[in-house]
C-alpha cells in the first residue's frame, strides 16, 4: 500500500489525514479506501505498508483496548493504544513488510488526561510522541512543507487546512498515493469524518485542472 | 466426624450445609490473630500502619516487615501469617510490572486491587490447596488520587476511606470513624494512627510500630514513613493518650 | 537479530520447498482458475458475476465450472486463485456460519464472513491463494468485500477480481451507477464478465450470475452460453437407416424348430 498518511495535534485535540489508493502492483485495487482505522471510540491509526499486516495488527489492538477499556471501566488511553501496536509491531517486526516511507503507523487521537497527542510508530518497533507525524511512500515529498506550515496552538481549521495541503501535495507528486483526501479530526466533543473527492483535491502547480464531472443519468 | 467443623472444615471443596467453606473461614481466622494493621485515607493520600507484636526480645528491630512498596506508586500492609504475605507481595509486584510493560502505564490501584482478589480466590476453589491466611491493605495513588482497598482471603476486594484487620480491628474501626479523613492531612494521619494501634494494644508486651504512606509529601511514592517522622509521631500519639488518660 | 518467536505458525516447509525449488525440484502444480469474477451493489442488493473456465496450466481442466460459492442463505462468494483453496475456504466459512446460526438463531452477517475468510487467509500468510468478491445482503443492507490472499480486505461499491479483473472493472467504471434497477445491474455485470471471457486468455466458457436480495436468492447458472460450439457431436450417436451397405443376408424360418400349439386358457382361483 504506497500511501501518504499523517496526523497533527492541534489546540484541542487532532487531525488525521490520508489518501485513498490501494495498489497491487501497478494496478489501483481500491481508488477510495480508508486508511484511517478507528481502534476505541476516540482513537484512530493511520496506516501504511501491507494492507494484510496492518489491517489485522489493528484488529487485534482493537480487541486489546475492548478488553482493558472494561477492566479500566473507563475509555483507553491514546498513549495506551499506541504502546500496543508499538508492542505489536515490535513483536512481528520480521513478519511485517513497510513499503517506503518514515512511519509504518500513526495512532492518534483524545483522551481526557492528556488532550489530543499524535503516536509516530515506525514498523521497525519504537515508539515516539510527535506533535505531528507524516508517513507512508509520499511522506518523503512534503517533510519540508510540513516543517515550514505546522506551529504549535492552531485552530482546528488551520489544522484541517494544513493537512489536506500537505496530503495533497504528497499525492500530486507520489505516483503510488492518490484518489481522495479522507480526514479524521478527534477532539472533546467526539470525531467528524470528511471526504475531499479526487475532483476536489487541491490542485499543485504544473497540474491541469479537473475535468468536469460527468453525472449519468 | 466430630468436633466443630463437622468434617466439612477438611477442604475447600466442600461447602458445609449451611453454605460455608470452612477452610476460607480459618484463613479468615489467622487474620484476625495477627497484630493489628490500620489503613486510612487522608485528603492528600494513604497512611498504613502496623503492630507488630515482639516474638522475642531478641529479635532484631525492623528484621520482621508488614509494609511493602509494589510499584512507585502503590504499597501494601500485610496481617496475618508472614510468609503468605510476602507471596502476596511478590504476586502485587509481578502484576504491576506485567501491566506496565503491557500497557506501558501504572496500573491503576482498582485493577491491582481486583487481579490481586481474582489471584487469592484461586486458592479457594482446589481441594489440593489452602487459602491465604493474609488480607492486603494496599495504597495506591494514581490518576484518580489517592486510594486504599482491602483484600480478604476469600478473594473479596473492597475500598474503604479507612479500615483495620486483625486483633483490634473493632476498636480501631471505632476510632477511625471518628476521625475527620477528609480534613486530615497525612502528616496528621501518622499520628492517628499511632495512636489507635497504641489504644488497642492490650498486651502486657511491648510492639514495634512500623508506619508506611504515600501521599503528595512522598513525591506519590510509597514508602515507610521517615524514621525521625515516625517516632515524633508515635511519642506525640503516646504522650495525647497520656494526656486523655490524666482526663479520665 | 533473532526476535523470540511467540506462537504462530510454522512456516519451515515453505522454506525447505523454495529451497528445493532453487536446487532445481519441480514442484506438482495445481488447478488455478485464470478468472474473471466480479460484483456490485445495485438499488435492492447485491449481484455477482463469474465466467466458468478452470485452467491447468495453458490446458482448460473445465470448461463449464461453478465460481459463485455459497456462504449462507443470503450470501455468496466469488472465488480466483487455486481452485482448492477457493473451494475449501468458502466451505470452511459456510459450515462456521451454519453452526453460527443455529447457536444465535439469527442471520449471517457479511462482515461475519468477511472476517472469519481473512482471518484464515491472513494466518496462512498467502499460502492459502484465494482471491475473492464476497457479496450479500444482511439487516444493515447490502455489502460487498474484495478479499486478498494475504488476508487484506476492501469493502466497494463494485469489486472485480481475477486475471480478467481489470477488463471487468474497466466495464465497472465505464458504467457504474448508483441505485441501478436489478435488469441494469445484472446488465452491467454480465457485459463485464463478457469483456474477461472475451479478451483475457485465462476467462472463457459461460457467465454464471448471482442476485442476492433481501427478499432472495436467484442463482443464473449459465445466464449466458458465450462459447457454444458450431457442430457439436451426437451422443448417443444415431445413423440413418441404410447407411450401412448389406454384405450378406441369411433368413432363418423359426418353424421349423418351434413347435407352436394352440390351447385353452386355464381356470383360475380368485381369493
Amino acid at each position: 500500500m504506497g500511501t501518504t498518511i499523517m496526523a497533527a495535534s492541534y489546540d484541542g485535540g487532532v487531525v488525521m489525514g490520508a489518501d485513498s489508493r490501494t495498489s497491487t502492483g501497478s494496478y489501483v485495487a481500491n481508488r477510495v479506501t480508508d486508511k484511517i482505522t478507528p481502534l476505541t471510540d476516540r482513537v484512530y491509526i493511520c496506516r501504511s505498508g501491507s494492507a494484510a499486516d496492518t489491517q489485522n495488527l489493528s484488529r487485534y489492538v482493537q480487541w486489546f483496548l475492548e478488553q482493558h477499556g472494561m477492566e479500566l471501566g473507563d475509555d483507553p488511553e491514546v498513549k495506551t493504544a499506541a504502546k500496543l501496536a508499538q508492542t505489536m509491531a515490535y513483536q512481528n517486526k520480521n513478519l511485517l513488510q513497510a513499503s517506503g516511507g518514515l512511519a509504518g503507523l500513526i495512532v492518534a487521537g483524545w483522551d481526557k488526561h492528556h488532550g489530543g497527542s499524535v503516536f509516530a510508530i515506525p514498523l521497525g518497533g519504537t515508539l515516539v510522541k510527535v506533535p505531528f507525524s507524516i508517513g507512508g511512500s509520499g511522506s518523503a515529498y512534503i517533510n519540508g512543507l510540513c516543517d515550514r506550515l505546522w506551529r504549535p496552538n492552531m485552530s482546528e481549521e488551520e489544522c484541517k487546512a494544513f493537512v489536506v495541503k500537505a496530503v495533497s501535495h504528497a499525492m500530486a507528486r507520489d505516483g503510488s498515493s492518490g484518489g481522495c483526501i479522507r480526514t479524521v479530526v478527534i477532539s472533546k466533543d467526539g470525531i467528524k469524518r470528511s471526504f475531499i473527492p479526487g475532483d476536489e483535491v487541491p490542485v499543485a502547480a504544473g497540474e491541469l485542472p479537473p475535468p468536469v464531472r460527468q453525472v449519468r443519468a | 466426624m466430630s468436633g466443630i467443623g463437622s468434617g466439612y472444615d477438611n477442604s475447600v471443596s466442600t461447602f458445609s450445609p449451611d453454605g460455608r467453606v470452612f477452610q476460607t473461614d480459618y484463613a479468615q481466622k489467622a487474620v484476625d490473630n495477627s497484630g493489628t494493621v490500620v489503613g486510612i485515607r487522608c485528603k492528600d493520600g494513604v497512611v498504613l500502619g502496623a503492630e507488630k507484636l515482639i516474638i522475642s526480645k531478641m529479635l532484631v528491630e525492623n528484621s520482621n516487615r508488614r509494609t511493602f512498596p509494589v510499584d512507585r506508586h502503590a504499597g501494601v500492609a500485610t496481617a496475618g501469617v508472614a510468609a503468605d504475605g510476602r507471596s502476596i507481595v511478590s504476586r502485587a509486584m509481578s502484576e504491576a510490572n506485567q501491566y506496565k510493560s503491557f500497557y506501558g502505564d501504572p496500573i491503576p490501584g482498582h485493577v491491582l486491587a481486583e487481579r490481586l482478589g481474582s489471584y487469592v480466590h484461586v486458592f479457594n476453589l482446589y481441594w489440593y490447596v489452602r487459602p491465604y491466611g493474609v488480607s492486603t491493605l494496599l495504597a495506591t495513588y494514581g490518576k484518580e488520587g489517592p486510594q486504599l482497598y482491602l483484600v480478604e482471603p476469600s478473594g473479596t476486594s473492597h475500598r474503604y476511606f479507612g479500615t483495620a484487620v486483625g486483633k483490634g480491628r473493632q476498636g480501631a474501626k471505632n476510632e477511625i470513624e471518628k476521625l475527620k479523613l477528609e480534613e486530615m492531612s497525612c502528616r496528621e494521619g501518622i499520628q492517628a494512627v499511632a495512636k489507635i494501634l497504641h489504644q488497642v494494644h492490650d498486651e502486657e508486651k511491648g510492639f514495634e510500630l512500623e508506619l508506611a504512606w504515600i501521599c503528595e509529601e512522598s513525591g506519590r511514592q510509597f514508602q515507610r514513613v521517615p524514621q525521625q517522622l515516625a517516632e515524633e509521631a508515635e511519642a506525640a500519639a503516646k504522650a495525647a493518650l497520656e494526656a486523655e488518660d490524666m482526663d479520665d | 537479530m533473532e526476535t523470540a518467536q511467540q506462537g504462530g505458525f510454522s512456516f519451515d516447509l515453505c522454506k525447505r520447498n523454495e529451497f528445493f525449488a532453487a536446487k532445481g525440484v519441480q514442484h506438482p502444480g495445481f488447478t488455478k482458475t485464470g478468472t474473471t469474477i466480479a460484483g456490485l451493489i445495485f438499488k435492492d442488493g447485491v449481484v455477482l458475476g463469474a465466467d466458468t473456465r478452470s485452467t491447468a496450466g495453458s490446458t482448460v481442466a473445465d470448461k463449464n465450472c461453478e465460481k459463485i460459492h455459497f456462504i449462507a442463505p443470503n450470501i455468496y462468494c466469488c472465488g480466483a486463485g487455486t481452485a482448492a483453496d477457493t473451494e475449501n475456504v468458502t466451505g470452511m466459512v459456510a459450515s462456521q456460519l451454519e453452526l453460527h446460526r443455529y447457536a444465535t438463531g439469527t442471520q449471517s452477517r457479511v462482515v461475519t464472513a468477511m472476517t472469519l475468510l481473512k482471518g484464515h487467509l491472513f494466518k496462512y500468510q498467502g499460502h492459502v491463494s484465494a482471491a475473492l468478491v464476497l457479496g450479500g445482503v444482511d439487516f444493515r443492507g447490502p455489502h460487498l468485500f474484495t478479499v486478498y490472499p494475504h488476508g487484506s480486505t476492501d469493502s466497494l461499491p463494485f469489486a472485480t477480481m481475477g486475471s480478467g479483473s481489470l477488463n471487468a472493472m474497466a466495464v465497472f467504471e465505464a458504467g457504474f451507477k448508483d441505485d441501478m434497477s436489478r435488469e441494469e445491474a445484472m446488465a452491467l455485470v454480465a457485459r463485464a464478465i463478457r469483456s474477461g471471457v472475451m479478451n483475457d486468455l485465462g476467462s472463457g466458457s459461460n457467465v454464471d450470475l448471482c442476485i442476492i436480495t433481501k427478499d432472495g436468492v436467484e442463482y443464473l447458472r449459465n445466464h449466458e452460453y458465450l462459447q457454444t460450439k458450431t457442430y457439436e457431436r451426437q451422443f448417443p450417436q444415431k445413423f440413418a437407416s441404410g447407411s450401412v451397405p448389406v454384405v450378406r443376408e441369411r433368413v432363418y424360418d423359426i418353424r421349423r424348430a418351434v413347435q407352436v400349439v394352440e390351447g385353452e386358457p386355464m381356470e383360475m382361483e380368485v381369493s
